[in-house]
């Protein structure tokens, strides 16, 4: 608010200024948007409608690449084992996750180190950690077969990677280890938030440590839980470089993420149906957006 | 106080695990590197000190290392900057001028942000090919840019929004323009937010996979990711040795990073995703 009110023509004029002004202040970036994210995902919807295949022209064919997908017993596969995946990594991070803010919510001595310790697999690429999984999982020498047989959990060494309960126990493994860190971080926020007059009260009254943390912790943490679980959602239905370095959606395809069977076509050149299985991941996870800006209530102070 | 005592145990014994369950893959690779046998947990092998991955991983010329690692480094900091010089005049726009449909505006990057990245690759490959740009930094770092964009802007919209709004106003009575105000005022004082942006879009371009697959063909622009990724032996033996210790030595500007930012990349992180 303004103290004093300027003339009005001069108002006019001088809003219609800075609404100039403000344009140009965003231009650069909806240039970015437009041109490297927007196009292309229009882009993408319009060649999901062709039939684009290396060597061959061009054509129209409408919905045909969506009904062959339909027909696609590659695609359901891929379709299952994502959803399958999405349901069990993300409530794992989740739980975990938990687990950790509270941890490093804590006040220690080494607090500062303990985060950066837990902020090392959120920091280092996947690509690069998915070949450190790779070796832990290798049948002869691997860290996880060495464990297995110590701790004398059976005599017979695990293929991890050679058969598809051991690919998918390693790839949500693998890529609990990666993301829980990051939701550990968003919780933390969360908790840093409640004030620790709440909890000195309802130790006064007599609470318990279990009876604070469900009466107290857990409902004003609510909001912070619903964003962790919809960014990782999001991020978990499109997950590539982890499957991509470990598992190569292999074996004989039990572990084809949406993103590795798009990929897939995408090698082949075949652009139509590469893109049609984008649009389909593309569309869960505007679905999943949609529903993230409706929960969150954002730029309320803004408004 | 039994129970503050228990507390006590159970913080220590969960941050136990919690150090274990992070710390053991990087570990791993690293005793992985710097074991003469790298299968040393192998009954036969056993562990005895080396060098010998990472002079394999700095001699050979085949295997271009440290292509790789100048590309990932230049990449990931060209990403970084530019991305700040397109998202702080935005943000300052959003949070400091009259702006029609600026809420939308913020909803609309918000949804962009969650676009999967395969839903842009194919038309990205052919537009980057169709310019002859494959396999360059371009390629690689203008989409990097569009990516870390949207979390850029809700980190800097966070950190300008606490900034008192008498501090412009008074520069704008002394007459300075709106671009004036925000390098001269805003930058310095938001300096901490700017930084946690920068950390965190060099660390996302650092990250990234799947463009940097597709986009580029070999060790002129290829990155550590992708060069460690598709890094296979020549006899069928995968040398593990040295992918570790080229992995370790990739990992150490993140782990440089990590220890000594942790507070500004947690910052960071938590004003994109929740606002501070």
């Amino acid at each position: 608010m303004k103290p004093t009110q300027p003339h009005k023509a001069f108002r006019h004029q001088h809003s219609f200024r800075e609404w100039r002004e403000s344009f140009c202040f965003v231009l650069p970036l909806l240039a970015f948007v437009l041109a490297f994210v927007l196009i292309p995902v229009f882009g993408t919807l319009a060649d999901s409608l062709f039939m684009d295949v290396a060597f061959v022209k061009k054509r129209f064919i409408g919905f045909e690449n969506y009904r062959w997908l339909l027909q696609d017993p590659g695609f359901w596969q891929s379709f299952r084992f994502t959803l399958l995946f999405v349901f069990v990594s993300v409530p794992l991070e989740m739980v975990l996750g938990l687990l950790f803010a509270l941890l490093l919510n804590e006040p220690s001595p080494v607090r500062g180190l303990l985060r950066a310790c837990v902020l090392l697999p959120w920091a280092i690429p996947a690509a690069i950690s998915a070949r450190v999984w790779e070796l832990v999982y290798n049948y002869g020498y691997g860290l996880a077969n060495t464990l297995w047989l110590n701790l004398s959990f059976s005599t017979e060494p695990v293929n991890w990677l050679g058969s598809a309960a051991g690919a998918f126990f390693a790839l949500v493994l693998a890529d609990t280890w990666k993301t829980t860190p990051f939701v550990a971080i968003i919780l933390l926020a969360g908790l840093s938030a409640i004030p620790g007059d709440l909890y000195r009260q309802a130790m006064v009254d007599g609470a318990g440590l279990g009876r604070r943390f469900v009466r107290i912790t857990l409902p004003l943490l609510r909001p912070t839980l619903i964003v962790a679980l919809i960014f990782r959602t999001i991020d978990a239905l499109r997950i590539f470089d982890m499957a991509y370095v470990l598992t190569h959606g292999g074996p004989g395809g039990s572990t084809m993420t949406l993103s590795l069977y798009g990929y897939k076509y995408f090698l082949l050149s075949d652009f139509g149906y590469g893109s049609a299985v984008s649009v389909v991941l593309f569309l869960m996870a505007l679905l999943l957006s949609l529903a993230y800006t409706r929960l969150g209530r954002f730029g309320e102070e803004l408004r | 106080m039994t129970e503050e005592r228990a507390k006590g145990w159970l913080i220590a014994a969960g941050s136990g695990f919690m150090l274990v369950f992070c710390l053991t893959p990087v570990l791993y690779m690293v005793a992985t590197s710097l074991s003469e046998d790298p299968l040393f947990l192998s009954q036969q092998a056993g562990f005895h000190l080396s060098l010998r991955h990472y002079a394999a991983v700095a001699t050979s010329g085949s295997l271009h290392f440290f292509h790789y690692l100048g590309n990932s480094l230049v990449v990931s900091a060209l990403s970084a900057f530019v991305t700040v010089l397109i998202a702080a005049p935005a943000a300052y726009a959003i949070t400091r001028l009259v702006m029609p449909g600026r809420v939308l505006l913020l909803y609309f990057v918000l949804a962009v942000s969650m676009f999967p990245q395969i839903s842009l690759i194919s038309y990205l490959f052919r537009f980057m090919a169709a310019l002859g740009w494959i396999n360059t930094y371009q390629a690689l770092v203008l989409p990097y840019i569009a990516l870390a964009l949207p979390l850029a802007l809700w980190i800097l919209i966070s950190y300008f929004l606490q900034i008192p709004g008498e501090l412009d106003r008074a520069a704008l009575v002394d007459g300075c323009s709106r671009w004036q105000i925000l390098r001269r005022v805003i930058l310095p004082v938001a300096a901490p937010g700017i930084f946690s942006m920068l950390l965190l879009a060099f660390i996302f371009a650092f990250n990234e996979f799947l463009f940097a697959i597709m986009l580029t063909t070999d060790y002129r622009a290829q990155t550590v990711p992708v060069g460690i990724a598709l890094f296979q032996g020549l006899h069928g033996e995968i040398p593990w040795g040295a992918i570790m210790a080229a992995s370790t030595l990739s990992s150490i500007p993140l782990v440089i990073l990590t220890l000594f930012f942790q507070r500004r990349i947690i910052q960071g992180l938590t004003r994109g995703a929740i606002k501070g």
